[in-house]
């Protein structure tokens, strides 16, 4: 009955509501807790100044918050003490506003200060921005501007040497104060609304941040008799300053409310249309609460329309599931509630009050069940049947499947609705790995896991389900079975590239196994004996050295030292010295040795004459 | 007349003179001054300026940190990394997710140039990562899943969710455990928020360090899309935030999230929708800062002061070392600490003695702070050595210090000499020595009484 495409749907609801739309967000309760918390900084003592107490005090203003009694006090008391005179216009313009918005009571000194704006405000080297400062000023303390023609000409000549951004804001500000002869800077506002910059088609902002756009938007709006923006516009440039909301300074809150202030007050002041809390209903509570307001969050006045619930789509197929259907009065002035009797899933509804019409998107949750599980093994080859055992969410299988290379891991499962993520997971402490179950004709979930193939070594694994979907209201993490799998092949080391590496030993070298002393100490005796045979057997057959001469004896001295210089090399010498010693050596027992032995020689050839 | 031309010209010369002098003085004082704020300068490369004022608490906090950053949007045609070949920045952040193309003279190439000279990158994307960041980050080593995939859990997602489980609550185990990186013991930090895509990088891959990584229930998708292909990235291998130290010991951080940055996620209170845990504030703040700390080498920087090394009974390094001697080495190691170098505290760095491959390696102990001292016995094989010292731990800066030096054999006189067993052989030849002595006396003076005998 409620099969109509869904474009052609929207066309209808565009044409029957006007091309309004709306916006989802707005200064929340929780966002002004954040705003107060920043600004009342501003008063504490040690960064208290005339702008801290300035931005202070009108954030608070702008949020209706009231000021403690003390701090109003302390800075009243700050004011009256250090204001003796100015000559910074803006400090002056925050002190007089800041004095009056406080409440303060009592007297400021401001005659000198007063005669110096009086000059300023005719001076043509005044900034622009001074300008407008010194006429806000003398405003607010009652004096009027003085000859606003005067100034309005002053102004032009000014924006004609450099309107940009920022002097054409104070302009336009300025000129809201001169009354008839501000009419100037009507012309200007198209020219300023122009230079909006688009931000991906949603947010409007003018170059140079938050502080540049909230200039000139309170300036714009303040103009009497202009309609500077379209409500397209207006809830573009909403977009951009609640984007703007984390802003950290007093002074760029205060920038942010003043914008939002003056948006929320003018004719094009946008809707904010939005779901209080989140955009999720259960099945067991299906009252979605919609929030239709102002940026402040404040019930609009007067509300531009009834509330209706124009229609309701399921995303995944387009289905119209619900049209025209008012919403009742919440709680609160600004709540709206729409009963939403809906299966679970994703359902796009389109409100609209009066000409402004918003799109939220909202999900309705419900339990997803198991209707069946069974778990186990089956061959590679499909050749005899899978022993598939069935199993009960929560429990848990008894038995570890025991598992080799030849089997197939295969879990099967039904579900009382199909969701996007159904996963099985086979882990160990160091690995995971997952499997992805799919759904067959009968829309029943299989995974099939080629042991083998797919994991590397043998090892005991945990296997889990898990289920889970954007509009499961019941997640599931189901740790069911364990599988020990023998694959023949154990896990290989991990290298690891950082972190301290194992600790090397130089392996040194043994030494040789030697002969103990006494065998060395047996043998070196042995050696010696023949020595010792000579000199006994020698000794016993007699000697007699009767061809001794004192001649020889020279040769025996050198002969002998060359051996005791051999000693001496094995004990202590190197080669060098050693062959320095030598060569004397050396060379006296050869020539003494000569003379011995031409001696035995010649004493032999007489013994032959004989 | 010619006079007066004269002293004209040379009034005109020592004007000059003076005002020669005074550009070379402008020009040193300069030069001063920009390398006193050398150290921080940034170039930010954003989508719109609107990321400006969203992201400000993190882009004030590195002001507060003395960075010296310009904001350029990032298809500026003006937009250029070095001039004349001097980089005119230190380290780049590109907050321009969707950027398909870089403006002026970046691209990829001058981009990986830029890594390659030292330059440091901070990289956030997000479900719409445009293709040049894809192609950096394969440069890099990462991969980013495709476009209009988010990282989604359906069992850890934040309250605030809008609906597709995107808005995803990381606990403090999932970063990695490293007090370098993340600033503070992991265990301190409270849950993150995390909405964005996913990352993929080579578990193999040394230089890439998984910062924070996804739950064994998260996975990457397309969130409207029914899942009929395997997933690029699923369960702990999902990569929220990776990092990459090159081997230059440049820096490199991928986030999968240009939110993670946001001052929203910065302020915003984390509770956990299934479990109900609250938290007032998440960890983005805390994280994010203290990657920004590392991704600029604010932490986890080292440095090698002093390497000494000697014989354990002298002072001075010798000309070459003896096989067996005992050798001492001292290295003095320093850590950058807000500007300033320090001692470095750490009981894990080791000393290897090398010749192709690593004889001995040992951990160096530390002696005062920052002084860590090796005592041991060279091997018995000959050769050239170094000793190596090669620091490579997670966050840190690679520390790599090699000297050279040669190891002789044993001079002759330096073996053993009274060997007891070789006794025998001694004995052999001194009795040899005597027994030739005696014999050659015996021989030259003995008189044959017989042969007397006979001739009388």
């Amino acid at each position: 009955m409620f099969k109509c495409s869904f474009s052609g749907f929207f066309l209808l609801t565009y044409l029957i509501c006007g091309i309004n739309g709306s916006i989802k967000g707005y200064i929340s309760p929780t966002d002004s807790k954040k705003f107060i918390s920043i600004l009342s900084k501003s008063f504490s003592d040690d960064n208290l100044d005339f702008s801290s107490i300035y931005y202070g005090v009108t954030g608070y203003n702008i949020l209706n918050e009231k000021i403690d009694v003390q701090i109003v006090k302390k800075a009243c008391d700050f004011i009256q003490k250090n204001f003796k005179y100015g000559d910074d216009v803006e400090i002056i313009l925050h002190v007089f506003s800041a004095w009056s918005k406080l409440g303060c009571t009592g007297k400021i000194q401001k005659e000198d200060t007063l005669k110096f704006l009086h000059n300023a405000i005719v001076n043509e080297k005044s900034s622009m921005a001074d300008l407008r400062f010194a006429a806000e000023v003398l405003k607010l303390v009652g004096e009027g501007v003085p000859n606003p023609a005067k100034l309005a000409l002053l102004l032009q000549s000014k924006l004609k040497e450099d309107d940009s951004l920022h002097n054409l804001g104070h302009a336009i500000h300025a000129s809201v104060l001169l009354g008839s002869n501000g009419k100037f800077a009507l012309d200007r506002v198209e020219d300023v609304v122009v230079q909006l910059d688009e931000v991906n088609g949603k947010l409007l902002q003018w170059e140079g941040g938050l502080s540049t756009t909230s200039l000139l938007l309170t300036g714009l709006l303040n103009l009497p008799n202009s309609k500077p923006f379209t409500q397209i516009q207006a809830d573009k440039i909403a977009n951009y300053l609640l984007t703007r909301k984390t802003v950290q300074t007093s002074k760029g809150i205060v920038a942010l409310l003043e914008a939002i202030k003056s948006l929320t007050t003018s004719s094009v002041s946008p809707v904010s249309i939005g779901v209080i809390g989140k955009p999720i209903v259960f099945i067991e509570k299906p009252d979605l609460k919609v929030r239709v307001s102002d940026l402040f969050g404040a019930p609009l006045k007067p509300v531009p329309g009834p509330v209706v619930a124009v229609s309701a789509t399921r995303l995944v197929d387009d289905v119209v599931v619900l049209s025209k259907q008012p919403l009742s009065a919440g709680s609160g002035q600004s709540e709206f509630v729409l009963p939403l009797h809906l299966d679970p899933d994703h359902y796009q509804i389109v409100l609209s009050v009066g000409s402004h019409t918003a799109t939220l998107y909202v999900r309705v949750l419900g339990p997803v069940n198991m209707k069946s599980f069974e778990i186990g093994l089956s061959d590679i080859d499909g050749t005899s049947a899978p022993r598939l055992t069935a199993l009960e969410y929560p429990n848990k299988l008894g038995q570890p499947l025991q598992a080799d290379s030849s089997n197939v891991l295969v879990a099967k499962f039904a579900l009382s609705k199909p969701i996007h993520q159904a996963f099985l997971r086979l882990y160990s402490p160091k690995k995971e790995i997952v499997f992805i179950a799919e759904q067959d004709n009968n829309k029943i979930y299989k995974v099939e896991v080629n042991l083998n193939s797919e994991l590397t070594y043998s090892g005991s694994f945990d296997i889990e389900l898990i289920l889970g979907d954007p509009v499961m209201s019941n997640p599931i993490k189901w740790n069911m079975a364990k599988i020990d799998l023998n694959l023949g092949k154990d896990e290989s080391e991990v290298k690891s590239f950082k972190g301290p590496k194992p600790e090397i030993k130089h392996l040194f070298r043994q030494a040789e196994k030697r002969p103990s002393p006494t065998v060395s100490l047996f043998f070196s005796i042995l050696t010696a004996l023949p020595l010792l045979l000579l000199v006994i057997l020698w000794l016993k057959i007699g000697l007699n050295f009767a061809n001794f001469s004192i001649v020889s004896l020279p040769f025996h001295f050198g002969f002998g030292s060359i051996l005791c210089l051999f000693l001496c090399f094995w004990l202590k010498l190197d080669m060098f010295t050693t062959c320095a010693w030598l060569i004397p050596l050396g060379a006296f027992t050869f020539l003494s040795g000569h003379k011995v032995l031409s001696r035995v020689a010649c004493s032999k050839k007489t013994e032959k004459k004989e | 007349m010619t006079c007066i031309i004269v002293t004209c010209v040379r009034v005109r010369f020592w004007r000059e003179v003076f005002k020669m002098n005074f550009i070379i003085l402008a020009c040193i004082c300069s030069i001063f001054v920009t390398q006193t704020i050398a150290q921080g300068r940034t170039l930010i490369l954003l989508d719109n300026q609107v990321i400006r004022e969203t992201h400000s608490i993190f882009f004030k906090s590195l002001q507060e940190r003395g960075y010296n950053l310009t904001f350029k949007v990032a298809d500026d045609s003006t937009l250029l990394l070095s001039k004349y070949g001097e980089s005119l920045y230190d380290n780049l952040i590109i907050f321009a997710p969707s950027v398909e193309e870089f403006g002026g003279s970046l691209n990829v190439e001058t981009l990986t140039q830029f890594i390659d000279e030292g330059g440091n990158i901070l990289i956030a994307g997000s479900s719409i990562t445009g293709d040049v960041l894809r192609e950096l980050a394969s440069e890099c080593g990462f991969e980013v899943d495709e476009e209009g995939a988010l990282v989604i859990d359906h069992h850890n997602y934040d309250y605030s969710d809008e609906g597709q489980h995107t808005k995803l609550v990381i606990n403090n185990e999932n970063l990695i455990d490293s007090e370098v990186i993340i600033g503070q013991p992991r265990k301190n930090i409270a849950p993150l928020l995390y909405e964005g895509t996913g990352l993929l990088a080579d578990a193999d891959n040394p230089l890439v360090l998984p910062l924070i990584t996804g739950y064994s229930s998260s996975y990457s998708y397309i969130p409207d899309q029914k899942i009929k292909e395997y997933p690029h990235a699923v369960g702990k291998n999902i990569l929220l935030i990776a990092g990459l130290q090159a081997r230059n010991n440049a820096r490199v951080i991928f986030s999968g999230s240009l939110a993670f940055f946001s001052d929203e996620l910065f302020t915003s209170p984390v509770k956990h929708a299934l479990s109900n845990e609250e938290y007032k504030k998440s960890g983005n703040q805390d994280v994010a800062i203290a990657l920004s700390q590392w991704v600029f080498k604010e932490h986890g920087q080292l440095r090698v002061k002093s390497v000494n090394h000697h014989k354990a009974t002298e002072t001075k390094p010798p000309v070459d070392y003896t096989i067996m001697d005992d050798a001492v080495y001292n290295i003095e190691v320093e850590i950058l600490n807000g500007g300033k170098w320090e001692p470095f505290i750490a009981n894990d760095i080791q000393l290897e003695f090398v010749r192709i491959d690593p004889f001995i390696r040992t951990t160096l102990k530390k002696t005062h702070n920052g002084n860590y001292e090796a005592k041991f016995k060279i091997p018995d094989v000959y050769g050239v050595y170094q000793f190596k010292v090669d620091y490579d731990r997670v966050g840190y800066t690679r520390l790599y210090s090699t000297t050279q030096v040669s190891v002789r054999p044993l001079q002759h006189t330096q073996y053993e000499r009274f060997i007891f067993s070789a006794y025998p052989y001694y004995t052999g030849a001194f009795s040899m020595m005597i027994g030739v002595f005696l014999f050659s006396f015996v021989f030259l003076h003995f008189k044959d009484e017989d042969k007397k005998s006979k001739s009388d």
